[in-house]
């Protein structure tokens, strides 16, 4: 009801509104090309947007191919000595095995702990 | 809710959800006409306001997702283009400090309006009394068409702030030139 009584105070012109209205009238203006010229506007930006990720991730690329191939190579090389450690290590257990299961366990229980406290 | 709001929302969803240009080059043409007439009263400058308008539709575009549908989708246009004025604005008052520190004479000043003699209206004289706040929310209120509560949106202020600088706006029309309380003769 308030929010009505107050849409038809808004409403209730005088004279003076009346005039003021007359004076800021205003004619339309013709389109003329302009929406045409702002659509392809947004047309070019959304082409920018689509490119600029790829176009960035292919320099990106280009610019980290060398170390990213040298990388490559030392990452084999140092699988295949893990990978020969790995054959080799069920013979020889960690003797901190235990001990980084039980940090493991707590550190799951105390961050369940926080959780229950949390909610 | 009229049609065209109605037709409004539907092109507005046609944009947002598939990215259709085509919807809102409709939007533009049935807007432009407003948004351009409020931005060249408001900067008096053909050229400067259609750049305005212009870049009022780029950021229409970028933020449509954030047009609720609540009031008119003019209402919201209105306000993305008092906030593009604005943005120009203190851009320009920007580049005029710096230009001012190294000694530069401006050849623009900060939002006077002012125009060529011959080309001065009724209108211009009226506006050119006004405050740029002033300005704008008199042409949202009387040219454009907005309510109070619209106006308060698109300037973000509340609608006490709106009335009240309507009726400084309408006094100072009054005193600057010479009329007497019209209501009151």
């Amino acid at each position: 009801m308030a929010s009505k009584i107050i849409n038809m105070a808004d409403r209730i012109k005088d004279a003076e509104d009346r005039l003021l209205e007359s004076i800021f009238v205003s004619t339309p203006i013709a389109d003329d090309g302009f929406s045409d010229r702002v659509v392809r506007r947004i047309r070019r930006h959304i082409w920018i947007r689509r490119l600029t990720l790829p176009t960035a991730m292919f320099v990106g690329a280009a610019i980290a191919s060398k170390p990213l191939m040298q990388l490559i190579t030392v990452s084999a090389s140092l699988l295949d000595v893990v990978l020969q450690e790995a054959i080799t290590l069920p013979a020889i257990p960690l003797p901190q095995l235990p001990l980084i299961l039980l940090g493991g366990a707590l550190l799951v229980i105390a961050m369940l702990t926080v959780r229950m406290l949390e909610e | 809710m009229t049609n065209a709001d109605g037709e409004d929302r539907y092109l507005v969803a046609l944009a947002v959800s598939s990215q259709d240009t085509a919807a809102f080059g409709e939007l533009i043409r049935r807007h432009q006409s407003q948004v351009r007439n409020f931005l060249r009263k408001l900067c008096g400058d053909m050229t400067m306001a259609d750049d305005l308008a212009q870049d009022c539709f780029m950021h229409a575009w970028n933020k449509l997702q954030t047009y609720s549908g609540r009031g008119s989708f003019i209402g919201w246009l209105l306000k993305v283009a008092y906030t593009t004025f604005l943005q120009s604005n203190r851009r320009s008052k920007r580049y005029g400090e710096i230009l001012d520190e190294v000694g530069h004479v401006a050849e623009t000043s900060e939002s006077n309006y002012t125009l060529p003699a011959e080309e001065v209206s009724d209108l211009d004289k009226l506006l050119a009394v006004l405050t740029e706040e002033e300005r704008a929310i008199m042409i949202l209120s009387y040219a454009c068409g907005l309510s109070h509560r619209e106006i308060g949106e698109a300037t973000a202020q509340p609608v006490g702030t709106i009335k009240s600088v309507i009726h400084r706006g309408k006094e100072k029309i009054r005193t600057s030139f010479g009329i007497k309380d019209y209501q009151h003769g």
